[in-house]
């Protein structure tokens, strides 16, 4: 199990077009992963999920990574989230 | 209604229909300008160019989204169908303005009732292109999802998914 925390720096937080973009690259993926806002915790491949959490600029969210593949999916989301979000 | 179904054939097809949540021109998501929709980022549906600034609730269902800006709303069917209705595009950056929410998250919905207002005129006015992208989120549950391009009123088919 891997997990690591992100605090959302985009302005909007994270909205229709940034949950697609999670989803897209999360779903790459054969381990589960959740997304965790406070008592909240969302699976990370469900859109739905994301945009439910209704994360806003300067809220901390928690990702955990659970599977074969874990190493690998946490390296490139959290790349994902520096970038875009 | 069963009976009626029956009559045209339209119950051997088994596909769920989902109504529009917006009078408009009901056009392929391929017409988006903003590849999330184009690309089917967020997954497979159709666009409305809305006639009227009214969103009511296209299926049965509870809503599991609404974004406080009021520019998105999203719902679950009954049958665990996720929609999505995305009101113009990059409306988000409105922060609210003219979007009037009228039903809030976890509220129980019936097909028909109205979940948001939005000012048609000022949004335009402001720039935004108001398509209006309508979108199965769980896309990936479905074999097929059929759009229904064309005029339609409030409820008017424009989906209609097969498991």
């Amino acid at each position: 199990m891997r997990e690591f925390s992100y605090v959302v720096n985009d302005e909007l937080g994270i909205h229709a077009r940034p949950a697609g973009m999670l989803v897209k690259a999360t779903s790459k993926y054969k381990c589960t992963i959740k997304v965790l806002k406070g008592i909240a915790e969302v699976d990370a491949k469900s859109i739905l999920g994301i945009m439910g959490l209704g994360v806003k600029k300067g809220e901390e969210i928690k990702l955990r990574f659970d599977g074969t593949d874990e190493a690998e999916a946490s390296e490139a989301i959290r790349a994902l989230l520096k970038e875009t979000l | 209604m069963a009976a009626w179904k029956d009559l045209f054939g339209f119950g051997k097809e088994k596909g769920i229909v989902i109504g529009s949540p917006i009078e408009g021109e009901a056009c392929s998501l391929d017409n988006v300008k903003d590849a999330t929709f184009s690309e089917r980022i967020l997954g497979e549906g159709i666009a409305i160019i809305p006639r009227k600034g009214r969103v009511v609730a296209p299926v049965d269902g509870r809503i599991a989204v609404m974004f406080e800006t009021g520019h998105a709303v999203s719902l679950i069917s009954e049958q665990g169908t996720e929609i999505l209705i995305h009101i113009g595009l990059d409306t988000v950056n409105l922060k609210g303005k003219y979007f009037t929410p009228k039903i809030k998250v976890n509220d129980k919905v019936k097909a028909g009732d109205l979940l948001l207002e939005f000012d048609m005129d000022k949004i335009k006015e402001a720039g935004y292109d108001l398509i209006t992208p309508i979108v199965i989120c769980n896309t990936a549950n479905y074999s097929e999802i059929k759009p229904y391009p064309g005029f339609v009123s409030e409820l008017g088919k424009i989906l209609v998914i097969k498991k």
